[in-house]
């Protein structure tokens, strides 16, 4: 789920993609394994290639702006990001490539910070996450054990509910709670929630849409819920799957072009 | 009589040269101290206006309510528009935008990659354009350390022990790794053009000091500011203008949220009015310990310069004239002194203080390294009591001199005093 | 002996004229004293409240840790050397674990540093006494006053603390504010929150943790091992006794002038004296003293009124100071706001050496300036001497 919110929210890409859907089958009158349903996300996420144009909305104290991005992306862990807008952030360009993230600040700094350290705290974007939860592990059936809790309706749409637990000492989230599309099994609510039970994050689906045999999530808001903030809201302006990414994309050199 | 008792006192000279000489000396230092310690008072006031405080300050609700966080974004929006209105509505004041940061301070190698970094506390202000006096209000000139002060643009000074400790070079490029308003992660490049000394151990870890300009593009701040100081154009701060001034900014500004401006007052700041009050009454003790020791000095020399001439007045007392005229001689004696010695003490003392008001004492020469928190420059400050506060120990204690040793007149047999007579 | 009894019975002979003179040098060398045990009393009230709060007898460091680079914090805690841990069994030393965390009150979010103090520690005065009632349920909290003031939270308030275990897992929970300390530390204060170490611990997953370790005043540090830096008194206190070294400079002009002021009245005296007493003179050479020996008379008549200014500062400044050394002198509360700590009421401090080196410097001026009007006794021929005339 992790990688779901890379996608909706930080490293812009769209990675909660579907194509179950177009199989039809009838939502399972049984009710599935935990394990299932998480492999079924995680096989999600290593779809091929896909780029395309999204938007991300940040509610601050200080007012709402909105940041336009182009992004590429290759199964689950090579993806590099070039903003667009507003004219501040535009040319700034960021690159993860398994657990190691750099980004690129245009001339006239003209420099590559490799993000580490102190600088993993740092938020992106001025968005409600930091860079460090890019660098988790994006594959959510290493670090979760998950169990199907129940049922519930999201926005109309029946779904499981997913209580899933860490197994492992470093992950960021002790524990998350997803709601799973029945049918189209497409996540359209998470919760994250601290070791000691407390809510911190919460992301929700506004808006799904199909491209050919494929869902994908084109409307998504996060929130901290520690603070008082209205959260950060992220729209997919454009998406195309398959495309033909040259590999020199994801290289750190590419990040001066 | 009056003339014979001037020249009297001018042809002796130790009726009148000593006498006069240490009455004006008293006077003198008297005064002088008075300013001074007026003085050192402003000195404090000064540099909590010049460094941080302004006389007066603009900020936001929101950011003067969790200042300790510097959260810049609760700064000032349309600060250009803001201080254009400032200036427009107070004329005469000086307004000057400042801006305090956070970061990340990177010194790069020649293949760009980190080299050497610490964490910064930044300090943006109006360092490059026309007609600011920042560079100079904030002492910078005579704190660099080494290399020289920013001229263009994206220059940077940082203290000298945070330069030393990253073992970077003057020249060099150093990158800011911050924080924008916004949030988002901002990075930008300065050159290094040289390093000073605060004089206060915690800034002089690691402070940056920039031009505002660069700063604002650093950190997507165009046309905000954090705060917004204004400076009476005396350089004495005036609590009583500063309530004015603040009173009728807010005033017309009721609430506004916390995006909505507020002036505070120099003295309205974090407590600095308590330091100011504790200040001005440790200055008040000293002053009025000193004006008791002037005027027991003096009041001996009053004394002695009687005793010196008990003999004289033996001789006069034989001679007929009454003990009440004799007395009354010495008095008026110790009056023409004593108006003497204080004229010419104030003068000298308020020649000083003036000179010490308007060029001061530029005391860099016996400082080893100067800084930005301590001026160099010992300035002096005349008020109205500055010239009046020689007059106690001058006036007064001459004459409670000449009145103590002249009693001995009365007590002492007139053939004694004449015995004292050496001839 | 006939010397030093000449010279007592003619100053003291001289009546008023000397009382003044001792008046005059006897005020300016208790101000001085004043003065001086005023900064010494701030420089050991910070001193001591470092001591009694933050330092204690020293600290052992984590290799990591630096409390300027807040960016290294959350990296700089290791398990507590033995020699260190069996200190702290014994009560002789506490060992602190500091963290990145934030809270939010009001739902905006305030970075602060978590430390971990064992609530029944003794070896520094923070009340953790207050953080012994915490359970499973919640986190108990202390703050100081700057804190409270900066997040608006006071004593039973709720608030929200979220940080990141070792692993780097988020975990956030309710903390009650215990109590709010009154300090004049803001390095005990300002952007912190004390709790139990042993929770800390848990919240962070570091059991048997620390950062550094605070000895005991009277613990002599043992050799710690893994890597632990010993920082004694000098190195911990070196800010502030740079900061009242520039202070006593500052009075140096102050102190200058009063005693100035004082030798002039002396030095008036002695010109007074060395006139007027010439055929005192005369008639001594004439009885066979030696010049040296009558400048020897006149420039110990001067110096004893250094002396009975010392005797007469006494009988007044020793109840005067002892009285504001006692009482105190009250300062405004902010006055720790400025960066070091200082009291409600300050307390000068005045120490022997205090008094009595400035009792040496006041004797050397004030024999220096005798001295120099009565040299000219050694031009002085005996004859016109005894005729009252000076050459």
């Amino acid at each position: 789920m992790w990688s779901f919110l890379i996608a909706t929210v930080l490293l812009p890409l769209p990675l909660a993609v579907s194509t179950w859907a177009q199989e039809s089958r009838p939502p399972d009158a049984s009710r599935p394994s935990g394990r299932a349903v998480l492999e079924r996300i995680d096989e999600n996420l290593v779809l091929d290639s896909a780029t395309g144009v999204s938007e991300m909305i940040i509610h601050g104290r200080s007012g709402t702006r909105s940041i336009r991005s182009r992004f590429w992306k290759q199964g689950a862990d090579s993806s590099f990001v070039e903003y667009l807008s507003p004219p501040r952030e535009a040319g700034k360009k960021m690159l993860k490539l398994g657990d190691m993230l750099w980004t690129y600040a245009p001339e006239p700094a003209d420099r590559i910070i490799t993000i580490s350290g102190h600088l993993l705290r740092q938020s992106v974007m001025g968005s409600d996450l930091s860079y460090e939860d890019l660098l988790e592990n994006s594959r959510l059936i290493e670090v979760y054990d998950a169990e199907v809790t129940g049922e519930e309706p999201v926005g109309g749409r029946p779904c499981w509910v997913v209580r899933m637990t860490s197994r492992v000492d470093d992950a960021a989230y002790h524990s998350r709670t997803v709601w799973v599309d029945k049918e189209r099994w497409l996540p359209l609510r998470e919760e994250r929630y601290a070791r000691s039970g407390r809510l911190l994050k919460k992301t929700t689906i506004e808006e799904a849409q199909r491209i050919g045999e494929r869902w994908y999530i084109s409307r998504a808001t996060f929130r901290d819920m520690l603070s008082s903030g209205e959260g950060t809201e992220y729209i997919v302006e454009s998406i195309e799957f398959g495309a033909e990414i040259p590999g020199h994309i994801f290289s750190k050199a590419a990040l001066r072009q | 009589m009056i003339r014979f008792l001037l020249k009297g006192i001018v042809r002796d000279r130790h009726r009148s040269f000593f006498p006069v000489l240490i009455v004006t000396l008293g006077v003198a230092v008297t005064t002088v101290m008075h300013a001074f310690m007026d003085g050192m008072a402003d000195e404090m006031v000064r540099n909590m206006a010049r460094l941080d405080s302004g006389h007066v300050k603009v900020v936001t609700r929101g950011y003067g309510e969790i200042v300790s966080q510097i959260p810049n974004d609760l700064a000032i929006r349309s600060a250009d528009s803001v201080m254009a209105a400032l200036e427009a509505r107070y004329p005469g004041m000086e307004w000057t935008p400042r801006i305090k940061f956070g970061g990340l301070l990177d010194f790069p190698d020649s293949t760009g990659e980190t080299r050497a970094q610490g964490p910064a506390a930044g300090f943006a202000a109006d360092l490059l354009g026309e007609g600011s006096g920042e560079i100079a209000r904030l002492n910078l000139a005579q704190s660099l350390v080494r290399g020289r002060l920013p001229s263009s643009p994206n220059e940077i000074l940082v203290s000298d022990e945070f330069a030393s400790r990253l073992g970077v070079e003057i020249g060099g490029t150093a990158t800011l790794i911050g924080s924008t308003a916004y949030g988002s992660m901002a990075v930008h490049n300065f050159r290094l053009a040289g390093t000073i000394r605060f004089g206060i151990a915690p800034l002089d870890r690691n402070m940056l000091i920039a031009d505002i300009a660069d700063v604002r593009y650093a950190l997507d701040m165009e046309d905000m500011t954090a705060e917004i100081l204004g400076f009476f154009p005396t350089t004495v701060y005036d609590d009583g203008a500063a309530e004015l001034l603040a009173d009728d900014f807010n005033g017309e500004r009721p609430s506004g949220g916390p995006a909505g401006l507020r002036m505070l007052t120099l003295r309205g700041q974090g407590g600095i009015g308590q330091m100011l009050d504790m200040a001005r009454s440790r200055s008040a003790i000293i002053i009025a310990v000193f004006i008791v020791i002037m005027s027991i000095v003096l009041w001996n020399t009053g004394l002695m310069s009687g005793i010196r001439r008990y003999g004289e007045l033996g001789v006069r007392l034989a001679l007929g004239e009454s003990h009440r005229h004799v007395y009354g001689t010495l008095i008026a004696e110790s009056i023409l002194i004593g108006i003497g010695g204080t004229a010419a003490g104030a003068a000298i003392g308020l020649a000083v203080s003036y000179f010490l008001q308007e060029v001061g004492w530029d005391i860099s020469g016996m400082m080893r390294g100067s800084s930005v928190m301590m001026s160099n420059v010992i300035r002096a400050r005349v008020t109205p009591a500055t010239w009046m506060i020689g007059l106690i120990p001058g006036m007064a204690a001459t004459i409670l001199g000449a009145v103590f040793s002249g009693s001995g007149i009365f007590r002492r047999e007139t053939s004694r005093l004449f015995k004292e007579l050496e001839v | 002996m006939l010397v030093p009894k000449l010279a007592w019975r003619n100053i003291v002979g001289a009546g008023l004229r000397t009382w003044l003179n001792v008046i005059v040098l006897s005020l300016a060398f208790v101000m001085i004293i004043w003065a001086q045990g005023f900064v010494r009393g701030m420089f050991e009230y910070t001193r001591h409240t470092m001591i009694q709060y933050e330092i204690a007898g020293g600290q052992f460091w984590h290799p990591g840790y630096d409390p300027y680079d807040p960016l290294t914090i959350d990296e700089a805690h290791g398990i507590v050397p033995a020699a260190l841990q069996s200190l702290a069994g014994e009560g002789e030393a506490t060992a602190v674990l500091v963290a990145p965390g934030a809270i939010y009150p009001d739902g905006r979010a305030q970075n602060v540093l978590l430390k971990g103090i064992d609530p029944a520690q003794t070896v520094v005065e923070i009340p953790t006494g207050t953080l012994a009632g915490g359970g499973d349920g919640y986190i108990p909290a202390l703050i100081g006053e700057r804190m409270a003031r900066q997040t608006g939270l006071g004593e039973g308030d709720w608030v929200v603390v979220r940080w990141r275990d070792a692993g780097g897992t988020f975990d956030a929970a309710d903390m009650r504010i215990e109590a709010v300390m009154s300090t004049t530390l803001a390095s005990i204060d300002q952007s912190q929150v004390w709790l139990p170490l042993e929770q800390l611990r848990g919240m962070l997953r570091t059991p048997g943790e620390a950062t550094f370790v605070i000895l005991g005043r009277e613990t002599p540090p043992p050799a710690a091992g893994g890597g632990w830096i010993h920082r004694d008194l000098d190195y911990l206190l070196s800010d502030i006794t740079a900061m009242i070294r520039s202070k006593y400079v500052g009075m140096a002009f102050f102190y200058g002038l009063l005693l100035f002021m004082a030798l002039i009245a002396i030095f008036d005296t002695q010109v007074l004296a060395v006139w007027r007493r010439r055929k005192e003179m005369g008639t001594l050479m004439a009885l066979g003293m030696v010049r040296s020996r009558i400048i020897a008379l006149f420039t110990l008549e001067g110096a004893l009124h250094g002396l009975l200014a010392f005797l007469a500062g006494a009988i007044y400044g020793i109840p005067l100071l002892w009285w504001t050394a006692r009482a105190g002198f009250p300062l405004p509360e902010i006055a720790g706001e400025m960066g070091f700590a200082l009291p409600e009421r300050l307390y000068p401090s005045y120490g022997a050496l205090l008094v009595l080196g400035t009792a040496v410097l006041v004797m050397i001026a004030v024999t220096v300036v005798s001295y120099l009007p009565a040299a000219k006794i050694s031009r002085l021929r005996p004859t016109d001497a005894l005729r009252g005339k000076m050459t």
